[in-house]
């Protein structure tokens, strides 16, 4: 047995685990945290990448709109990373062998990868295009990447529940 | 016809059955129905932490607004066709389901007032000292909020 699977049948076992899965209540209510924390997160995730991709703000400075709603980005994925660890934990011996859940993973650290490209490459010379309707390629790829894999993390998430 | 002279109609319709009786269809349109989510509630948000001055204090009010509308509008229309077809699978259970009741009545009241009183206050561009847009800023996350928490509730009670 790996030591991912056991760690995971560890969390399981534990207190906190079994007290989650257990409760009446715990579950659902960590879940409706859950998935309405996708309007914090990814709701203003998309909002910067349309301004990207030149659909919506457009006469607004990029870097007025990352700096204004990149807070609320980060307090969504703190409520995710949250919730959805606390989910997790309550049903991780079954998680770790769910399809959806692993793609989810895999889908995450990419959306965690494209915005430390996006920093580190093309937002560096954001004065010269912060005031440009639609920004440069790159970082329309970067925006398209975004709303692809963020989409696509919702759907595998739904379907950890279908999945065996 | 009554109500339930319907729902039974329409729990034999070929859509009704096809929605219930398929492994994947019920969750592929859940998945559409949280991707409206994202896009509806973003706006929102945004939209109502304007209005209580916590993002974008610069821009008008009417302006930001005006310029989400196409995903606020196009999110909405998401989230009601897809969420007419779920209750289609199940239109018996969803009509005695207290949750899918409590939804029902707090959605429509959360689009009624997002769409007069709400709208009003956001078109007229409301300086950032006057009480009465962060009321309905308030007014209006408490009721979209209600509907999610109640459309959740669905899946458990």
């Amino acid at each position: 047995m790996s030591f991912l699977h056991q760690f995971c049948l560890f969390l399981y076992d534990s207190y906190v685990g079994t007290t989650i899965r257990e409760s009446t209540n715990l579950f659902p209510v960590i879940e409706t945290v859950h998935v309405l924390g996708i309007t914090l997160l990814v709701g203003t995730v998309a909002v910067m990448d349309l301004r990207l991709l030149g659909i919506v703000l457009k006469d607004e400075k990029f870097s007025d709109i990352a700096g204004s709603i990149l807070p609320l980005v980060w307090i969504g994925f703190a409520i995710m990373f949250v919730s959805g660890f606390l989910l997790f934990w309550s049903e991780a011996a079954k998680s770790y062998g769910n399809v959806a859940f692993r793609i989810k993973l895999v889908l995450l650290l990419l959306a965690g990868l494209n915005p430390l490209i996006f920093h580190s490459t093309i937002y560096r010379k954001v004065d010269s295009w912060d005031d440009a309707p639609v920004a440069p390629v790159p970082a329309r790829i970067s925006a398209v990447c975004s709303l692809a894999l963020w989409a696509a993390i919702i759907v595998a998430g739904r379907a950890i529940a279908y999945g065996h | 016809m009554s109500t339930l002279h319907f729902l039974r109609w329409l729990l034999h319709t070929h859509l009704s059955v096809e929605m219930r009786n398929s492994h994947w269809d019920f969750a592929i349109v859940e998945m559409a129905h949280l991707l409206g989510l994202a896009g509806l509630g973003g706006a929102i948000l945004i939209v109502d932490l304007r209005l209580l001055g916590v993002v974008l204090r610069r821009r008008p009010v009417a302006r930001l607004a005006k310029d989400l509308w196409p995903i606020l509008i196009g999110s909405l229309a998401v989230m009601l066709a897809s969420g007419t077809l779920l209750a289609t699978a199940f239109p018996l259970k969803y009509y005695y389901s207290p949750a899918f009741r409590l939804k029902m009545l707090i959605l429509a009241l959360a689009v009624l007032f997002y769409f007069t009183l709400h709208l009003r206050i956001v078109r007229s561009d409301p300086q950032p000292l006057s009480a009465w847009p962060k009321i309905a800023a308030v007014v209006s996350l408490v009721l979209w909020l209600g509907v999610g928490v109640a459309g959740r509730a669905i899946g458990f009670y």
